[in-house]
């Protein structure tokens, strides 16, 4: 993506958080269809179509210097949000290699990587950071590795371990997430990480899921995406904060809805690593709010639709209890009832 | 898996390290670095013969942060379907292979209190490099070594210069064996046991961890086992209007990916289910020999595991 | 946020003897050792050599039924009962157990589920996995409660909300176990609408 950084938006406070023309365009609807239902939506960590989110392994879009100014500003206020057990040091690594190698093979106009054996020179002009630092060494990094590397990587990184025929929720930066506690979850299996999922488990989705990621190879990552709504661009909706995000919700009317509600989509990639032969699990947070969306015609109709016939379940489990007719009713005139093209991408 | 995953390798060096096992060192064959991987993966190693074409899995014992080379050791096997065979006598440094990317079947459990590693001849290669992730670390770990003599205790310098008493070798020709009973019944709580090697050995290891009262999730075992050889058998794939012939020393995997048709593979030793295939027609029997399915998915003979297990009687028809 | 639907809360199963074990611990409390009893009857009768490697850790109620409890492990034929004053020192006892116990040992625990999260949070520390613990639920079914806002531990909550001890929250009481916290989430009630809470009832008698 080409648009220049937006250093000064905000998440918080005054959101002044915003989407430019481009970036609404490339934004990841996560509904091929006029309804939704949760499945197995896992494909091939494949280089998308260019300017894409997908073109590259992991995207760094106009809004990255303001997230991780954002991430800062939470774990100042909250160190527990990034953990990681003892045993987990290598797939740390495992994970700055891969961020690294990412991103300056990727946008080598932002960010570079200079090796001689373990030796590593890392620079970052976003952020306008370099640090030199001996890979394997934690005491040659300002932090452990996972936290250092996910304090420059946009979305929130979970790292798995392998055993016993189960993935382990054992390592995480979490400062982006819908409304899931790493505190609490910390050690759970990935079944019961996932335990307050309704319907999704009676449809088997997780045991597909679980047994897929098993065989995850190295060399072969996978993605899908996820969604949920935020009233206010606001990145960080853990439960911790509940208490200060939660009466949003109550504020939404069908006048306000097109500026206050937004939807949330999660890119989900999932990479294998190979000294740990862990799982990492990178959870990318896009926001748009529907006055956003509904700029593009087939958008609208669409996310009109999949809210108007929303399984219940879902709805309550989503958290749009309280403001999803006010959003419905806002997005209505958008729907003129025209069918819409199949697949996401704007007409 | 596409052939398209595979990395490219040059054997940059041979030696014979007992009568019957050669150690081969595979470097990139564009320089760089090859992946970085945990102790106890194994790469797929596709060898184009004259005639036909050999994948066979072999675990790294090479350092896992040995990045600029690879290394396997190679027991040539008596009962071959040919591919180890094809590395003894066809191979010569300068040969180029392809390999696949490290696949771990067989890893150390990150929380084990302790591990005790178990090798019978060949078996050690996986050791080898689960050694270099322990060594210098917290957690204590012992590796008894099976071997039938000193002959043939491939890489012994090696271990005993780096881990020195936690190296016991136990040589057949000395009427040496290893102590099961005491040693599994005398573990603290949180070890793991690890195996690689002859059926014979990992079966007893196995019976003598159970009798001793351990889990099933504390035992570890990883086999060697080539796919056994049968006799030749058709099978028609449904969805591809194909007949696949495939030939006594050839698994049904093999033939099937020799007639241009791709089937998500990863082992290749009947335990990782990648392959698993669903038969839609059978006029005769399944000869199951993979460690996936369960047993009543293996009498139902609704499914089967291309990569080791074969058919015999009058057709097989997989939806494929 | 229901507490309905809830896929990871722990779910118990009654206790059975687990032969293919070689040394069996118990701990227990209270009610805890009608089925601790039941597994050693089971042991008399299909394994009677497991009895010398079994060892039972026990806080009996208070009261007479107590002696009557205590009596009954001393006559299984196991080769240690121990009694305790309360869950903490009995605790304390299992974990110095522990450090000597070797592979092939097996755990079973029975009480109230607070008192079991107790014991099993000390077993995960020794890499006992689920293959190696049996555990069922018996007599209380109050819940410790972690508050996720301020991390407090609210104990014996018996209520589907409950006032956090810590930040004086109402928090709703949901099935999501931690088995590294051994408590349950809690999370508030009111945040959307304040003031508004469900119909407080006992529901975790």
């Amino acid at each position: 993506m080409n648009a220049a950084f937006k250093p000064d938006e905000t998440f918080r406070g005054d959101f002044s958080y915003q989407n430019s023309e481009q970036a609404i365009r490339r934004f990841p609807l996560p509904f091929p269809d006029d309804k939704y239902m949760y499945s197995v939506n896992i494909e091939p960590h494949l280089p998308g179509p260019q300017g894409s989110v997908t073109e590259f392994a992991i995207d760094i879009d106009e809004h990255y210097v303001a997230e991780c100014r954002e991430r800062a500003l939470v774990l100042d206020a909250e160190p527990l949000r990034f953990q990681a057990l003892p045993h987990m040091m290598s797939s740390q690594w495992d994970c700055l290699e891969l961020i690294m190698e990412s991103l300056s093979r990727d946008y080598p106009q932002h960010f570079s990587l200079t090796r001689h054996g373990n030796q590593w020179h890392w620079v970052n002009r976003p952020l306008q950071l370099t640090q030199r630092f001996t890979f394997g060494d934690p005491a040659t990094l300002p932090q452990q590795p996972l936290e250092y590397i996910t304090r420059q990587a946009p979305g929130d990184w979970v790292v798995m371990d392998q055993r016993e025929g189960d993935l382990w929720t054992e390592a995480g930066m979490v400062t982006t997430q819908a409304d899931w506690s790493l505190n609490f979850d910390l050690g759970m299996t990935f079944k019961e990480w996932h335990g307050p999922v309704p319907l999704a488990h009676e449809i088997g989705v997780f045991d597909r899921a679980l047994r897929f990621l098993l065989n995850l190879r190295l060399g072969a990552p996978v993605r899908r995406l996820n969604w949920t709504m935020t009233i206010h661009p606001r990145l960080d909706t853990a439960p911790e904060n509940y208490p200060f995000w939660g009466p949003d919700r109550a504020m939404v009317t069908a006048q306000n809805a097109g500026d206050l509600v937004h939807l949330r989509v999660e890119l989900q990639g999932l990479w294998r690593l190979p000294r740990s032969n862990a799982v990492v699990f990178g959870i990318r947070c896009y926001l748009i709010s529907l006055r956003e969306l509904a700029t593009i015609p087939k958008w609208a109709r669409r996310v009109h639709r999949v809210l108007k016939n929303l399984h219940p379940a879902l709805i309550d489990y989503k958290g749009l209890t309280r403001y999803r007719e006010a959003a419905v009713q806002w997005l209505a005139p958008f729907d003129d009832g025209a069918p819409t093209s199949p697949g996401t991408a704007p007409d | 898996m596409s052939e398209s995953q595979t990395i490219a390798v040059q054997v940059a060096a041979i030696e014979q390290v007992t009568p019957l096992i050669k150690h081969f060192t595979l470097a990139p064959l564009d320089g760089g670095n090859l992946p970085a991987f945990s102790g106890g993966s194994h790469i797929i190693v596709v060898m184009r013969g004259a005639t036909r074409t050999f994948r066979n899995p072999y675990s790294l014992l090479s350092p896992p942060n040995r990045l600029e080379a690879y290394e396997i050791g190679v027991r040539r096997m008596e009962e071959s379907r040919g591919g180890s065979h094809f590395l003894h006598d066809a191979v010569r440094v300068g040969t180029r292979l392809e390999i696949a990317h490290p696949v771990n079947l067989f890893p150390l459990d990150k929380i084990a209190r302790k591990h005790v590693l178990i090798a019978g001849g060949i078996g050690i290669t996986p050791f080898l490099a689960q050694l270099e992730d322990l060594h210098g670390g917290a957690v204590p770990y012992e590796l008894h070594y099976s071997v039938r003599s000193p002959a043939h205790a491939a890489f012994l310098d090696r271990l005993r210069d780096r881990e020195g008493e936690r190296v016991r070798m136990y040589c057949d020709s000395a009427g040496e064996a290893i102590p099961f009973d005491a040693l599994l019944s005398t573990q603290p709580l949180g070890t793991h046991v690890y195996v690689c090697g002859p059926e014979g050995l990992i079966r007893r290891v196995i019976d003598t961890a159970k009798a001793s009262g351990w889990p099933g999730s504390h035992i570890h075992w990883e086999q060697f086992s080539v796919p056994p050889v049968g006799d030749a058998f058709d099978a028609f794939l449904a969805k591809s209007q194909r007949m696949v012939h495939v030939l006594p020393d050839q698994t049904l995997l093999e033939a099937i990916e020799a007639a241009g048709i791709d089937v998500p593979y990863l082992c290749r030793g009947g335990v990782c289910g990648f392959c698993h295939t669903r038969v839609t027609g059978l006029d005769g029997e399944l000869i199951h020999n993979d460690h996936y399915l369960s047993d009543a998915e293996k009498s139902a003979c609704k499914s089967i595991m291309p990569c080791v297990s074969r058919a015999r009687g009058k057709s097989l028809v997989l939806d494929l | 946020m229901l507490i309905t639907g809830i896929k990871s809360k722990p779910v118990y199963t009654p206790l059975s003897a687990d032969i293919g074990g070689r040394y069996h611990l118990m701990l227990g409390m209270g009610v805890g050792a009608a089925p601790l009893l039941r597994v050693v009857a089971q042991m008399r009768t299909e394994a009677p050599s497991a009895l010398a490697n079994t060892r039972v850790l026990y806080v009996p109620p208070s009261g007479d039924a107590a002696q009557a409890h205590v009596a009954e492990f001393q006559n299984t034929g196991v080769a240690e009962v121990r009694t305790f004053g309360n869950a903490q020192a009995l605790l304390a006892a299992f974990s110095a157990l522990l450090t000597q116990a070797l592979m092939g040992t097996r755990l079973y625990v029975a009480g109230p589920e607070s008192f079991m999260g107790l014991g099993m949070k000390i077993a995960l520390q020794f890499n006992l996995n689920k293959d190696e613990i049996r555990a069922e639920e018996s007599g209380s079914l109050a819940r410790r409660v972690h508050c996720v806002h301020c991390r407090a531990e609210t104990e014996d909550v018996r209520t589907n909300v409950v006032q956090c001890v810590g930040c004086s929250r109402w928090l709703l009481v949901r099935d999501h176990y931690s088995r590294r916290l051994a408590a349950y989430m809690g999370v508030m009630a009111d945040a959307e609408a304040p003031g508004e809470l469900p119909p407080i009832q006992e529901v975790f008698a």
